[in-house]
């Protein structure tokens, strides 16, 4: 076996380093080759340190990059993905690039971004010792299939996973991954206390709304965006936890957040910004973090990589924000509705095999409630689509302007100066920054 | 001012695919003509109180297989009413999951059998083989108001239903009703079943406006005749699909 283990690193090695010397990204195909080679070629690293793993539908980049830099700040050796290539076959290409010929990964900690599906398939082979779970909510159906049979599969790893589950509470699809190993007593839940926005009915298009124990319909307090709020069964009483980490008064002007009796300074404000950063608090508390290194990184750290990332360009003001799915768009729509004034929309979509062929789920974004948007641009292969259902939620078709080209869209979008707000889907994303950046260094503003 | 009144059913558990986008385009394009429209959402046990025969058109979006089976036993004690609603002539556009519930039977991945209200002859299986779906842009030729129409939509199913009479239209590209399928759906004069989602009526405003025709011309008793709309967008996005999808380039996908 340590025979077959040794030339299976060596061949992954050699892969990697062509890559390298032809200057390819070797972020997925060494990896790709082994799991064709040998379907438990993970087990061929020896890894000695703990690994914590993020995953969720929404949010799972930043939280892997929080949780990440928080470490480093502690002076940690780590190794993590924080560009995503979070399948089992990036993950093994990322474990190629840190370990020695025999297999040793050497580091402190591991801390990886692991898409939902590939949970079990990754963590059967390594010890994982912390997963933290974010949220389920619908995402590129025609993919990864319907939302319930992705929660099925992390469920059914958690029935035997018997390390830290760091789970949200306020997710009825999370937080029944609490019940799947009544013998696991690290089972630790994170909630956000009610925010100001927070409304009493379903505002956005959710998952998840009867019990998962009974099947009887969940009663909420109130949601705090699509289905995350205060759940309860009201026939089994599932939902009822005591939490582990509690984010209590946001405040989003400030902004700032408190836990555990001490105020902690946000670099952003969104409710959603805040449940990720929950997420990251309560990986902190359960590793003893120094409360003045989480401040810091709470205060200071910025993803940015299009996720609320800003941009500036003479007297405009933009945001870029990634959204992959209706919940995270909605969270955009909700941030432009947030900030007072005028502003303006542009939306990037395309429908590459990465987003997913199906652009239906544009349907499930609430524009109707569109407030001072005077006008939007669309843009990407499906600019059209877009377009089309943007209009047919009310809003003005004269006030819409589709330009397919990225660098029209731009052009088009700052023909005008003042607030500006930009969502783009998966495969967008990257386009519409580096379309954003040429046009603002061409035309000597500054980012 | 008109009004037309329209029964959602299951608008909570039958909602995959931003399929409830559709009842934002019938109600859009209604008041666009100065129409009103009253959309009543039905949920489990509203079944003794509804009047279903006093609604101009009802509306069954697709839902994943639990739903499916939630509701179920709910759906089928609203039989009798339900039936009588379609012999008076109200208009039925069931998508998918609703579309496979109007037929005899529809077996579920698990192999379990979920009754239909057997209004139509048509029934359905599913692979058991969760992997096998018909997933994937579609695009069929349907007539509507006389004239040879293409319809683009999105299917993503894993029933395979057989012993459908009278379909929707001709696949011209995707799948249909089973696998490589040369029909898709199953129609009559006042009903539309089919696999398309996208949602149905987002690039196909004709389809929207032959329903909406449809619902107008039989509260009225006589032919009433809509007032064109500016429907570029949706014209430019048609030519965009149709463009991808019917010629070489975007065949493989």
């Amino acid at each position: 076996m340590f025979i077959i283990y040794f030339f299976i690193i060596l061949i992954g090695k050699i892969i990697s380093g062509v890559l390298h010397l032809l200057g390819r990204n070797a972020g997925n195909l060494p990896g790709l080759v082994l799991w064709t080679l040998n379907k438990n070629c993970l087990k061929a690293f020896k890894i000695n340190c703990p690994i914590i793993a993020v995953t969720g539908t929404n949010g799972k980049t930043s939280v892997t990059n929080f949780i990440a830099e928080m470490f480093r700040q502690k002076g940690a050796n780590i190794i993590t993905n924080p560009e995503g290539n979070n399948l089992d076959t990036g993950i093994t290409s990322l474990l190629l690039n840190h370990c020695s010929l025999t297999g040793k990964v050497k580091a402190d900690y591991l801390i990886l971004e692991t898409d939902e599906s590939h949970v079990p398939v990754v963590y059967s082979k390594l010890k994982l010792e912390t997963l933290v779970v974010l949220n389920f909510f619908r995402d590129q159906l025609d993919r990864n299939g319907e939302v319930e049979t992705l929660i099925l599969k992390v469920n059914k790893f958690c029935e035997t996973f018997e390390g830290n589950l760091i789970l949200n509470a306020d997710d009825p699809n999370v937080a029944r991954l609490g019940l799947a190993n009544p013998n696991n007593p690290n089972v630790k839940y994170f909630t956000v206390e009610k925010y100001k926005y927070a409304t009493d009915t379903l505002h956005e298009a959710g998952e998840g709304r009867f019990c998962p124990r009974c099947g009887t319909e969940l009663v909420y307090d109130y949601y705090q965006y699509s289905h995350i709020g205060r759940f309860a069964c009201p026939k089994c009483s599932y939902g009822k936890v005591s939490p582990f980490a509690v984010f209590t008064d946001i405040d989003l002007d400030k902004p700032s957040v408190t836990a555990d009796g001490e105020e902690y300074p946000t670099a952003d404000s969104t409710i959603y910004y805040m449940y990720n950063l929950c997420a990251v608090y309560a990986a902190a508390k359960l590793y003893g973090m120094d409360k003045e290194i989480v401040k810091k990184v709470f205060k200071e750290f910025r993803v940015n990589n299009g996720r609320m990332e800003k941009f500036e360009y003479n007297d405009s003001k933009l945001m870029l924000n990634l959204a992959k799915n209706p919940v995270g768009a909605n969270m955009t729509v909700r941030m432009l509705n947030e900030c007072e004034g005028e502003k303006e929309l542009l939306f990037v979509l395309n429908d590459n095999l990465a987003d997913g062929y199906d652009v239906s789920w544009i349907w499930d974004i609430n524009f109707s409630v569109f407030r001072d948007v005077t006008r939007v641009v669309t843009s990407g292969r499906r600019a059209y689509d877009i377009a089309v259902r943007i209009k047919c939620s009310g809003y003005d078709a004269d006030k819409i302007v589709v330009r397919p080209d990225l660098d029209d869209a731009v052009k088009e979008l700052f023909s005008t100066t003042g607030r500006k707000f930009a969502v783009a889907n998966y495969t967008a994303v990257q386009p519409t920054r580096a379309a954003l950046k040429r046009f603002i260094d061409g035309e000597g503003g500054s980012k | 001012m008109k009004t037309l009144r329209i029964l959602h059913m299951y608008p909570n558990m039958l909602d995959l695919y931003g399929d409830s986008g559709n009842m934002e385009i019938i109600a859009y394009r209604l008041r666009m003509r100065g129409y009103a429209c009253i959309k009543d959402s039905y949920t489990i046990g509203d079944g003794e109180k509804t009047d279903f025969s006093s609604y101009d058109l009802i509306y069954l979006g697709g839902g994943a297989d639990f739903e499916q089976q939630l509701l179920a036993d709910d759906l089928l004690s609203c039989r009798d009413k339900i039936k009588a609603a379609y012999d008076n002539g109200t208009f039925m556009l069931m998508i998918c999951g609703g579309y496979q519930l109007m037929g005899q039977y529809y077996k579920d991945s698990n192999g379990e059998k979920i009754p239909g209200l057997g209004l139509f002859d048509y029934y359905t299986v599913a692979s058991t083989n969760k992997r096998e779906r018909c997933i994937g842009n579609i695009v069929i030729e349907s007539e509507i108001g006389g004239e040879s129409y293409k319809i683009i939509g999105f299917e993503n199913h894993g029933g395979m239903t057989d012993n459908v009479s009278t379909p929707f239209g001709k696949v011209l590209f995707g799948n249909g009703n089973k696998f490589g399928s040369d029909t898709e759906g199953y129609r009559e004069k006042n009903v539309i079943c089919t696999y398309l989602h996208g949602p149905l009526l987002a690039k196909n405003p004709k389809l929207a406006d032959h329903i909406i025709g449809y619902c107008l011309s039989r509260q009225a008793g006589e032919a009433v005749s809509l007032k064109a709309l500016n429907d570029e967008l949706e014209e430019k996005c048609r030519e965009v699909m149709l463009g991808r999808l019917l010629t070489e380039t975007d065949r493989k996908r």
